[in-house]
């Protein structure tokens, strides 16, 4: 498995570049950057302090990792990341009020679920637990509400264990179309340039990284194949795209009808950050789900 | 953050992609060209080729060897044809990128002395704009976060391009495995330049200009002794200037 290395004070530079740029050529999306932009730069922010993964070593079973069993599933102690609830009120702290500037449609309710996670009314253990999905219930604060803070709120944790998590794999060979680390689906994928040292002729296409929608692992993907149902066959495979920003496509299946997001970096001077990347491609997003397609997983702007 | 080249020509086959791949882009129309004996065509740079492909055949113990420079701007960190300028705004440098553009305004210029402090001959006159013109870095593209346009058509990796940090971390390591073989191998006026060559042998056996001439420099620290005699005229030039209006 090949994975990229996420390094954070570059990554929130990164961010505020890909912002700053997105902002200028897509005018339209002003709104919806300048809403989950700050969002996206705390929860960097959060990931660059956050302790990863401090549990013991694993030990990994190759010939089962190369069957699919991902890392977390290799855990002798449930299979989830670790618990980072006791981290989430701090965390809670600055997010939150990030989040109530940014929305200011579910302002009030993201106030009372801080005030209730400052008195104990939501124990960290139940709000890691909205995090992760469970249904859980705080008064005033809708379930979707409740969800979409929680998950934002475990994310920064999540991203930088699966990161400790990926380093211990990255030599082992992953065909699989869900994450290495855990198990989840790719909402999002990248062509990357490859470094080539042969004195021959160098492919332009790169490399194809699937992107996990959960922990934002990267592993290398065969290029022409659908990785929700395996299809291979070039003629029910489709690039959609608008002309003006070639670099930026849906992979779509016409047999599964499956789509993901792709970012071609072959031509692109400047890697941009993943995030801002897929926030911008929301409009082909939205124009492939009317063409019938599905993505293999969402972004927390996708049903916006 | 700064960008930066670097030009590997140790993996440069001369097939002319990015010479040709600056005109297209540039939408350059064909010039007028002479046969020298030699595959470099034309025969230098010009007001439509701000990248020429440099053919330089010598002999050595009886072998011939033939070297190959994909020559452009340098996008000199302190650009000598910047300090040499005296018309304001006619040759700026693109802070984000650190690029050297060439204005308009670069009619009112006097081409001799912009020519003749470039200490490696890059600057040419438009005859029909008037204005003066090199590459620009393909600051066009960078603004749309695309690569210059010869760096992405170059199949051989000899053109790589990246913020400047990246790009000096990547010539060291291409110098260590070249110097392997050519122990000749160095990097030319890597500190000065955000063009970056890599060549195996001496530079001379490259092209004549493709380091900047150490007997240019005076006593004055980090001043060659075009950026000087610059300094001293532009503000006559500038006066000069400002009475023809
Ligand atoms: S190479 Fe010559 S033209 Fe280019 S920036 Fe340097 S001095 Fe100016
Ligand atoms: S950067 Fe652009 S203008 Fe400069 S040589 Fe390359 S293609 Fe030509
Ligand atoms: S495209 Fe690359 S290999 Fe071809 S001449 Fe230019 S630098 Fe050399």
């Amino acid at each position: 498995m090949q994975t990229i290395e996420v390094e954070t004070p570059a990554a929130l530079r990164c961010i505020e570049t890909a912002l700053s740029r997105a902002v200028k050529d897509i005018p339209a999306l002003t709104p919806l950057l300048e809403a989950f932009g700050p969002l996206l730069t705390e929860r960097a922010r959060l990931r660059q302090t956050a302790p990863g993964w401090t549990g013991p070593a694993l030990s990994i079973d190759a010939e089962r990792f190369n069957q699919g069993a991902f890392v977390l599933a290799q855990t002798e102690f449930g299979g989830g990341f670790e618990d980072m609830s006791e981290l989430l009120p701090e965390a809670a702290r600055t997010l939150l009020p990030v989040m109530a500037r940014s929305f200011p449609a579910i302002a009030e309710e993201l106030t009372t679920l801080g005030a209730a996670i400052e008195s104990g009314a939501l124990t960290p253990q139940a709000l890691a637990g909205a995090g992760f999905g469970e249904s859980v219930e705080v008064p005033g604060v809708s379930p979707m509400t409740l969800n979409f803070a929680a998950s934002e709120l475990v994310r920064p944790f999540v991203e930088r264990q699966a990161e400790d998590l990926a380093a211990m794999v990255k030599v082992l060979p992953w065909n699989q179309a869900h994450c290495p680390v855990c198990g989840g689906a790719p909402n999002m994928s990248v062509l990357r340039r490859k470094e080539d040292e042969s004195e021959f002729i160098q492919a332009k296409g790169g490399q194809r990284f699937l992107r996990c929608s959960c922990c934002t692992t990267e592993w290398k993907h065969k290029r022409v194949s659908c990785p929700a149902c395996g299809c291979e066959e070039p003629d029910e495979l489709l690039n959609l795209r608008d002309p003006a920003r070639a670099h930026e496509r849906a992979d779509a299946c016409s047999r599964c009808k499956a789509f993901v997001l792709c970012l071609d970096t072959a031509e692109l001077a400047e890697l941009p950050d993943l995030d801002v990347a897929a926030l911008t491609m929301l409009p082909l997003e939205i124009q492939t789900r009317q063409q019938g397609y599905k993505p293999l997983a969402e972004h927390p702007w996708s049903s916006l | 953050m700064p960008k930066a080249f670097l030009i590997d020509t140790s993996r440069c086959t001369a097939c002319r992609g990015c010479q040709v791949a600056c005109k297209e882009w540039k939408n350059f129309p064909a010039v007028p060209t002479k046969q020298h004996g030699t595959h470099q065509n034309p025969p230098d740079l010009t007001h439509y080729n701000f990248k020429l492909v440099r053919f330089s055949e010598h002999m050595e113990n009886g072998t011939v060897h033939w070297n190959f420079f994909p020559d452009q701007c340098r996008h000199c960190i302190d650009a000598p044809c910047l300090a040499a300028s005296a018309v304001p705004g006619a040759i700026i440098k693109d802070e984000a990128t650190g690029a050297i553009i060439y204005t308009e305004k670069s009619k009112k210029e006097d081409f001799a002395s912009i020519r003749s402090a470039c200490p490696y001959d890059i600057p040419r006159k438009d005859p029909k704009t008037k204005r003066i013109v090199k590459c620009d870095m393909c600051i066009d593209r960078l603004q749309a976060n695309l690569l210059p346009m010869c760096v992405k058509t170059c199949a051989m990796g000899a053109m790589n391009f990246g913020e400047r940090s990246d790009m000096l971390k990547l010539a060291a390591k291409r110098l260590a495995t070249v110097q392997q073989e050519f122990p000749k191998a160095q990097l030319l006026n890597m500190a000065d330049v955000s063009v970056i060559y890599l060549v195996a042998d001496a530079p001379a056996t490259y092209h004549k200009f493709a380091v900047a001439d150490a007997s240019d420099s005076t006593n004055a620290p980090g001043m060659t002794r075009k950026e000087m005699l610059a300094g001293a005229f532009s503000p006559l030039r500038k006066i000069a200037q400002s009475l023809q209006g």
